[in-house]
């Protein structure tokens, strides 16, 4: 176990942010999830009380008597925010302090880092380009996320769970949105900034990251498994094996909502619907992909002049 | 929440926040406090470090203010002080009334300008500002009006109020008129003053440059003048820009002595009581080298050129010193400052300033070159001949073929011509043809020039090891494979690197270059005297290159090889030709067929088999041969006897017998030849030997040039990347002890993971970074082990931290176009040939020969320093004797100058570029211009003729005693210069200056000093002169100089044999012995030089 090595990587100005987002992450999941625990167990109360339902009640607690029905938001609020207010510029003004930017030597274009690495932020992108052409990972992919972001409120059908923190009202929007975030974001970045060493090659945490180490792995695609050969054959077989895995996942998809989520499936118009589907196929094969590169060495699926799949 | 009770209070407007906010207050007040000590004193080291400073210097300036009053008053007790002292106060006192009077006047006068003043320039600054505004404004009638207002202001009057209580009333007009005349009037008042004062100031100022020149260190004055400063010190960041070449340097806001006048070392700057020099006391130290100071003016060249690491930061002592990941350019450590020299002085072989030699850049550019580095690693200017023959190549191809294009045209532009309309045009073709005639005659003399030039670059072109196509008829057969197996066993102090060869590499290696080899006979030679022969050895002058004896015994210079074992592994005939002229070819080369050239092609062509400097065209083809040996060792014009003596003694420097090496008779083997061909390819044995087969083959290391500033990441580390980065007690990856003995700061606990930390392990043990690795045969690193002292370690590792490309402009490249130029390159070939070895060319500099045991009893049979030689002798005169110092073609076995010396100035037969190069480097060493003009010594008349005999063979100053004259049984016993080469060798000038005062000009030589006395701005004998001088008023130096350049041999015969002691002399050895020890009376008869 290397510990300098942990050490150097996780102290490094760039890294800071991302050492603090895990812990920050799994606090604030814990949090949520603890209040939408008790949510869900005053909605699972105030159903099997119908007065009680009647009455108000302020966070989880029902009202007594003398207790405001409404609180102004000055100062009850803001005493709050300005609280936060405090302990942020704090904590900013200690981090600037004691960490000075990342500043390195003049560009050299004769001479690149190795590994060069993307700010911490779009670590999550640079991953995928070991996965996916740079056209693809680079454009479409994040076109895709903003697009896919940008058409939530008009796919999302469940009127639940609007201002407070619930689970059992909208299992799937939360199921769906940690797997995106926490999964294929937070965990990309986390892989990019503690994984990957010299030459993009995959280190443990605890690993040396040696500039002269050298392994053995050799990718291949998918069709040269089978043993196709020729190029047109390759493209047909790509687009079967990706139109497949569409048209499977999106009928295991529909059955899937019709068995769980009748109630939202039959709000659904069949535009909302495939939507739904589509976007979250493609956000499933994501880590599908990983999955095939990672444990099989499988490069590409799909494979075009145009590009690659 | 049914677990937690419901509280009876609303828990949202009932809370109280109050703690919290105090807390998180607290914290940011705190914090707040944290960033506003951060950005005045955190991010501000250098505010700490001048604090201290304030403190220590300031007390250190008391201290030596209080030493230096009482040097002051030693120097006050100086009875020429006191005179002056007296002077001074006479002056003051005769002039106390006058000046004070003076004074008087211009007191009253300032008063009143004051008063005139105030008035004047307000009034003034109101008139500039209207007419200002005039001048602007746009429109004409408000032009009109102002100019109005302006000439209303003028006319205006104003009251100016005198010191003596007067008023006057002025216009503006007045008001300027009286301001001017009074300001003229002041000025006169003050210059009268000043005459008055005159005496008293100058006598002032005598007494001060007095004390100041009989003081060894500052005046009480000047200290006062440091205390002042440094009290009056408030903290600022001291920077030096020089917008030229980007340079912000603010080193000396924390070495704040650095420019200090005087020499202040961490002990004086160290806290009272401290014990250790804190980091403090460090910074505090003067500069250690104020004479570089002095040539490199930091307001011009500020710190970081030199010394590297980030001028501007200043923000921590890593930052500033560039100890840091990100920054390319880290301070230099101490021990390897001087590579910073090399940034601007790469075209420097040697560089000194004064007589100040920097060793470790020197040294390490010497070992680059002497121990072979560049036969395999390039290195801008180092070797550069061959790359120069090949560019003089490609001219005199291209050159050619322009002729030729030249030619066509002209043919072509003649028939035009015939053919031409008109007769305008026909003359204008035949014009051109013409021109293009005259062309060609042109490059025919570039041509020439550039046969010329390759002629001398083949003769100055060295290898660093022998010629190997000999090896068949110099060599111990059974040796070579004992020998390569490693080189430093047989001779520990050989340039010869060990290869790490295998066995099987080892018998390849030798079979390739024993049957590659010369099969040629060479003559035979009867044995010699092997006692004479050492004799010979040992005063010849031989040590100075060559050494002798092992270990303790080691005597002689390092420049060559050690002849202890020369026994075990030389063929006696071989040996013999060598020593005679080692320059001497079996057979010549030619570059151009690649071939060796042999006596059947000179045949072919009918022509004698004869080749030598002068005789260098390939008889085949006509191009210029290569027919000498590419050695630096030269001629000693030995007999052939003589030579024959000395290699029977070297013959028996041995420590075994030849005959008892084991038999390698698998160098017959062909098999073996070819396989041999490759390792000598891959090692780049024909880096430094000439190796028949492979006379062009390339350098096979890695271009050195720019390798100080070659990114990290490009030096590869290997499997000690990690540890070099780290450190720790595991940090050393050498485990071989000698290896280990190498490093300069032993073995590394610190991390080493820097250039100087790659390049020192890769000097102690080439193949470090293969350690641990699987590599074959050809992968492995093929660099050999130099075996390297610490200290040489240490020169090359700051040589080559040095080699960095540099971001300063052109300017500051020390590459000077006038006479400093030629200094520049005459370094390059002293050092080539090793004139050092014997010669004192830099105040201060030990020859080899001096530090020899033999020559401490006669000091005046070493060779001649060459201080002022530039000075000294005819630039014509010392090119002819450069290129034969025996000044003779016929009588060779001697020495030109000095018969006298055992000591042999050899033949090195420089091509003439060298020579051009050598007698203008002794030229510029020497501030003389070129080209020389000698001096018309005016003719003597007859009297003046014998009064200058009379000096010259007076028996206070017996010339010829010392001086050879050309008669053998006199110049046996002599120790100086026949005085006949005088006209054609010497400067009059410097003649002077030598009788005058030979120990200034050479120290230590036996030239008796004080031969003249000042009298009258004249020089006059010392000793009693003869009774033709009365009433002569002549300069009797001047006389004597000019008697002497006139001198003909007929004339020097007789003042010879008139002279009964000058034949007689013979020197008792005791009198030698005490010349030598410095009693050097007028009657010791030492040699001169």
């Amino acid at each position: 176990m290397d510990w300098r090595q942990l050490w150097e990587i996780c102290s490094a100005p760039d890294n800071v942010p991302i050492v603090g987002l895990i812990p920050l992450l799994a606090f604030y999941i814990y949090l949520a999830w603890k209040q939408a625990h008790a949510n869900d167990q005053l909605i699972a109360q105030l159903e099997a009380d119908p007065a009680m339902a009647k009455t108000h009640h302020r966070k989880t607690w029902p009202f007594k008597p003398g207790w405001q029905k409404e609180v102004h938001v000055w100062p009850f609020l803001l005493r709050i925010e300005f609280l936060a207010a405090i302990i942020i510029t704090i904590i900013l003004m200690v981090w600037s302090i004691t960490l000075n930017a990342p500043l390195e030597e003049p560009a050299n274009p004769n001479l690149t880092m190795n590994p060069a690495k993307a700010p911490w932020y779009f670590l999550g992108l640079q991953e995928m380009l070991v996965y996916f052409d740079p056209w693809i990972a680079g454009v479409v992919m994040p076109t895709m996320i903003i697009v896919g972001l940008m058409v939530i409120p008009y796919i999302d059908t469940n009127p639940l769970g609007s201002g407070y923190y619930t689970w059992k009202q909208r299992k799937f929007s939360i199921g769906t949105f940690l797997f995106g975030f926490i999964v294929l974001w937070v965990a990309m970045i986390i892989i990019g900034t503690f994984i990957r060493g010299p030459g993009w090659q995959w280190f443990w945490p605890g690993q040396t990251w040696d500039h002269n180490r050298l392994i053995y792995e050799v990718n291949r695609d998918l069709p040269d498994i089978f043993g196709i050969t020729s190029n047109i054959a390759k493209a047909i077989f790509g687009a079967l094996v990706v139109g497949g895995y569409y048209v499977l996942g999106g009928f295991l998809v529909y059955s899937l909502f019709r068995r769980y989520m009748g109630k939202d499936f039959k709000r659904m118009s069949l535009l909302q619907f495939s939507m739904t589907q589509f976007l979250l196929l493609t956000m499933v094969a994501l880590p599908l992909k990983m999955g095939l590169r990672l444990l099989w060495h499988i490069k590409y699926v799909w494979i075009t002049p145009w590009f690659n799949v | 929440m049914p677990e937690q009770p419901n509280p009876e209070q609303d828990p949202i407007t009932s809370k109280s926040y109050a703690a919290y906010y105090l807390i998180a207050t607290v914290i940011l007040m705190a914090t707040l406090f944290w960033a506003l000590w951060d950005e005045a004193w955190g991010q501000r080291p250098w505010k700490a470090f001048q604090e201290h400073w304030k403190d220590r210097y300031g007390a250190f300036l008391n201290t030596a203010r209080s030493k230096s009053a009482t040097s002051e008053k030693d120097v006050e007790q100086n009875p020429d002080y006191a005179a002056l002292k007296q002077a001074y106060e006479k002056t003051y006192r005769d002039s106390k009334t006058q000046a004070e009077e003076a004074r008087k006047a211009v007191d009253e006068v300032s008063a009143r300008l004051l008063a005139v003043q105030s008035v004047f320039t307000d009034r003034r600054a109101y008139v500039n500002a209207l007419s200002y505004e005039i001048e602007t404004s746009t429109s004409a009638s408000s032009k009109a009006s102002k100019q109005k207002e302006l000439a209303e202001y003028k006319s205006k009057v104003a009251t100016v109020e005198f010191p003596d209580g007067s008023k006057k009333k002025y216009t503006f007009q007045q008001l300027e008129e009286t301001y001017n005349e009074i300001r003229d009037e002041r000025t006169r008042k003050s210059l009268e003053l000043g005459d008055v004062l005159k005496p008293v100031t100058a006598a002032r100022a005598k007494m001060d440059e007095y004390i100041s020149d009989h003081m060894v260190d500052l005046t009480p004055q000047q200290i006062d003048g440091l205390k002042k400063k440094t009290a009056d010190w408030d903290p600022k960041i001291v920077q030096i820009n020089v917008a030229e070449a980007n340079i912000v340097d603010r080193c000396e806001s924390c070495h704040l002595n650095a420019r200090e006048p005087l020499k202040i070392t961490a002990a004086a700057m160290t806290q009272k009581g401290g014990k250790k020099p804190d980091e403090y006391a460090d910074a505090f130290v003067s500069h250690p080298e104020p004479e570089l100071l002095g040539i490199h003016d930091p307001d011009k060249f500020g710190c970081s050129p030199c010394h590297q690491g980030n001028g501007r930061a200043t923000t921590s002592m890593e930052k500033a010193h560039g100890n840091y990941e990100h920054w390319l350019w880290p301070l230099f450590p101490k021990e390897n400052a001087e590579a910073g020299c090399q940034n601007c002085h790469s075209a420097d072989m040697v560089l000194a300033s004064g007589d100040v030699q920097w060793h470790t850049i020197n040294d390490g550019k010497d070992l680059f070159r002497q121990r072979g580095c560049m036969g395999c690693h390039r290195y801008e200017g180092y070797d550069k001949e061959p790359e120069d023959l090949n560019s003089i190549g490609q001219q005199i191809k291209q050159i050619e073929t322009q002729k030729k294009n030249n030619g066509k045209q002209t043919a072509y532009l003649m028939k035009e011509a015939d053919a031409a309309q008109s007769n305008e045009e026909a003359n204008r073709l035949n014009g051109q043809a013409v021109d293009l005639r005259v062309a060609n005659s042109k490059l025919d003399g570039r041509l020439q020039q550039l046969d010329y030039q390759s002629h001398s670059l083949m003769q100055d072109q060295k290898k660093v090891g022998p010629n190997l196509k000999d090896v068949r008829l110099k060599l111990n057969k059974n040796w070579i494979p004992v020998w390569l197996k490693k080189p430093s066993d047989f001779r520990p102090t050989t340039k010869m690197p060990n290869f790490r060869l295998t066995d099987h590499q080892i018998q390849a290696i030798s079979a390739y270059i024993w049957q590659s080899g010369f099969t040629d006979a060479i003559p035979q030679h009867k044995p010699g005297n092997a006692a004479h022969g050492k004799e010979l050895f040992e005063t010849r002058g031989c040590l100075a290159c060559h050494s002798i004896g092992e270990g303790d015994q080691m005597q002689g210079g390092a420049f060559a090889a050690n002849l202890t074992r020369v026994g075990e592994k030389a063929n006696y005939d071989y040996l013999v030709r060598w020593i005679h002229n080692a320059r001497e070819r079996t057979r010549p080369y030619c570059p151009y067929e690649k071939k060796d050239i042999g006596p059947e092609d000179y045949a072919k062509k009918g022509l004698p088999y004869q080749f030598d400097l002068d005789h260098s065209q390939c008889p085949n083809d006509g191009h210029e041969l290569q027919v000498q040996n590419m050695t630096v060792m030269p001629s000693l014009r030995l007999a052939p006897e003589d030579a024959e003596d000395i290699a029977t003694y070297l013959m028996t420097q041995k420590k075994r017998e030849p005959s008892s090496y084991a038999d390698a008779s698998f160098m017959d083997d062909p098999a073996l030849k070819a396989e041999g061909k490759k390792w000598v390819r891959h090692f780049g044995c024909s880096g430094c030997h000439e190796i028949a087969g492979m006379e062009d083959e390339g350098r096979i290391g890695t271009e050195l040039t720019y390798e100080g500033s070659k990114p990290i990441e490009r030096l590869d580390f290997a499997l000690f990347t990690e540890i070099a980065q780290r450190g720790g007690k595991d940090a050393e990856p050498i485990k071989d002890q000698d290896d280990l003995a190498r490093l300069p700061d032993g073995p590394a606990t610190a991390p080493w993971y820097n250039q100087k930390g790659f390049f020192e392990h890769k000097l102690a043990e080439p193949n470090i970074y293969d350690q641990g690795k699987i590599k074959g045969e050809l992968e492995a690193s093929r660099m050999p082990n130099l075996h390297l002292t610490r200290e040489q370690v240490l020169d090359l590792t700051t040589f080559l931290m040095g080699s960095a490309e540099t971001s300063l402009p052109a300017s500051y490249q020390y590459k000077p176009g006038d006479a400093r130029h030629d200094i520049q390159e005459g370094w390059w070939i002293v050092k080539k040939y090793n004139c050092m070895g014997c010669h004192q060319f830099i105040p201060g500099q030990r020859t080899i020969l001096m530090g020899l045991q033999q020559y401490q009893d006669i000091q005046e049979q070493l060779p001649p320093k060459l201080l002022t030689e530039g000075a000294r002798v005819d630039p014509e005169w010392l090119r002819k004797f450069l290129s034969n110092p025996a000044l003779s073609t016929t009588d060779t076995n001697r020495n030109g100058v000095r018969p006298y010396l055992k000591v042999r100035m050899p033949t090195f037969s420089f091509s003439d570029n060298e020579l051009r190069k050598l007698v203008r480097f002794f030229q510029a060493l020497s501030q003389q211009p070129l080209p020389y003009i000698p001096e018309q010594a005016p003719a003597l008349t007859a009297r003046e003729t014998d009064m200058a005999r009379s000096l010259f063979s007076s028996s206070a100053a017996p010339c010829l005693k010392c001086h050879a004259t050309g008669d053998p049984a006199h110049d046996k016993i002599a120790t100086a210069p026949n005085f006949l080469l005088a006209k054609e060798r010497l400067k009059p000038d410097w003649v002077e200056r030598w009788i005058t005062d030979p120990q200034a000009v050479s120290p230590g030589t036996s030239m008796p000093s004080g031969l003249f006395k000042q009298q009258n701005n004249q020089w006059v004998f010392a000793g009693p002169t003869p009774p033709s001088f009365q009433g002569y008023e002549g300069d009797h130096r001047k006389l004597l100089t000019d008697y002497i350049f006139q001198l003909t041999a007929e004339e020097q015969r007789r003042v010879a044999s008139s002279m009964p002691h000058a034949k007689a002399a013979v020197q008792p050895k005791s009198n030698r012995t005490q010349a030598a020890a410095g009693s050097r009376t007028k009657a010791a008869s030492g040699g001169s030089r």
